[in-house]
């Protein structure tokens, strides 16, 4: 058995090719947030923004929102590229939940608002039904370069490290769809929205094993 | 430096095949320790499997090594993953096989020959418990044919009793992929 190792180490070394050492995860991220930023805005310009966008951009519950949802994204992304890199402290993990905590909270006062003004009963809770497919759309091609940028690093915690990323990528989104979208209801942001984020980072987190896992790193550095 | 096991992956990433030789050479024997340490119950070759397991992890991750980090905290989370990985394999395993201290498996006893029809002759089992590793073949000959106990068996074994119970179950799984195969030929 101990042949075997010094063997599997004679195999291992005798072509070892050079290889680049990933950036650091907070370079990654600011890649990644690059490259997924200049998607969603190119996705913004092909689709016709809400009538009353400049009025909200001026709105301080609009903007605290928007950089509630778009700092839980960011967050996310950062937690997902130190989740694959050795040596970081699990602590990295729960970045993502103060921000996210802001991002919920900050539809806390409105959902009040709504509940006392419409009673539990007449909440307006009919959407409009593209909104989830319009954050799976803007939140694709993040997701696809969250996923190839991941494979590059040690799938230690492949379920956490597929919800990050599934939330980095739906957290973008979801901001970018709230530019094209006139939808203000926080109850039905709360649900159709944010519920939509959580529900593409728990199917992420369900793909983790098969996204990323040692066997077919493994595998594809032989 | 202070870390010759970072300088060598340095230099292991830029292609040195030799430095990297050097590294792994280096990193064995500590994992074997590491592994050893935290898997008493298992047998050497299992041992060497999983240091092994760990060897090609490294490997394969070589360029999440970032050379302004230790490197042995970056080692020890790849073995810490890599043996919790296969602890949960193990269990995964463990949970579809049978438990064969109360099953009838020594030829003497009538119930235990009810399946032989599907995999041939005590010839084709004899054969098969002779190609089993020798620990496993020494388990299944002291605790099956030989029908001595546990203790006495790792007491005539020099093992433990944990290791013996280890050896059984892999035994009767290896058997029993052996004879199966056999009579699907």
């Amino acid at each position: 058995m101990i042949d075997n190792t010094e063997e599997l180490i004679r195999r291992l070394t005798a072509d070892a090719k050079p290889v680049r050492p990933l950036d650091r995860p907070h370079t990654r991220a600011a890649l990644w947030l690059v490259l997924s930023i200049a998607y969603i805005v190119l996705m913004i310009s092909l689709n016709p923004a809400r009538h009353d966008v400049s009025s909200k951009l001026r709105e301080n519950s609009f903007i605290f929102e928007q950089a509630a949802a778009l700092a839980t994204g960011i967050a996310a992304a950062l937690a997902a590229f130190a989740s694959v890199i050795p040596g970081y402290s699990r602590r990295w993990l729960t970045l993502p939940l103060l921000p996210l905590a802001v991002w919920l909270g900050s539809l806390g006062p409105g959902c009040f608002q709504e509940v006392a003004h419409f009673g539990m009963g007449g909440l307006p809770l009919e959407h409009n039904p593209w909104c989830a497919p319009f954050i799976v759309l803007f939140g694709s091609i993040p997701a696809v370069a969250m996923a190839l940028m991941l494979r590059r690093g040690a799938p230690l915690t492949p379920r956490a490290t597929a919800v990050l990323g599934g939330l980095a990528a739906a957290g973008l989104a979801n901001a970018g769809v709230r530019v094209i979208h006139p939808e203000d209801v926080s109850v039905m942001l709360l649900v159709w929205h944010i519920g939509s984020v959580m529900a593409l980072s728990a199917i992420a987190g369900g793909a983790g094993r098969y996204l990323f896992n040692w066997r077919s790193i493994i595998r594809i550095s032989q | 430096m202070d870390d010759p096991f970072s300088e060598l992956m340095q230099a292991a990433q830029t292609g040195d095949a030799a430095a990297y030789a050097q590294l792994l050479n280096e990193i064995t024997p500590r994992l074997r320790l590491i592994v050893r340490a935290q898997r008493r119950f298992l047998q050497t070759e299992d041992l060497e499997d999983l240091v092994q397991d760990v060897l090609l992890s490294v490997h394969a991750v070589r360029a999440t090594y970032d050379s302004r980090r230790p490197f042995i905290p970056w080692l020890l989370a790849i073995t810490r993953n890599r043996l919790a990985d296969g602890a949960r394999r193990y269990a995964r395993s463990a949970a579809h096989e049978v438990h064969v201290e109360s099953l009838d498996v020594t030829f003497a006893d009538n119930p235990a020959n009810t399946n032989m029809d599907t995999y041939g002759d005590v010839h084709q089992l004899k054969e098969a418990i002779a190609a089993l590793p020798p620990m496993q073949r020494e388990a299944i000959q002291m605790l099956k044919l030989g029908e001595m106990s546990l203790k006495e068996a790792a007491h005539t074994g020099k093992t433990t009793e944990g290791a013996l119970k280890v050896a059984t179950h892999r035994a009767m799984a290896a058997l029993r992929k052996m004879l199966v195969k056999k009579n699907d030929r």
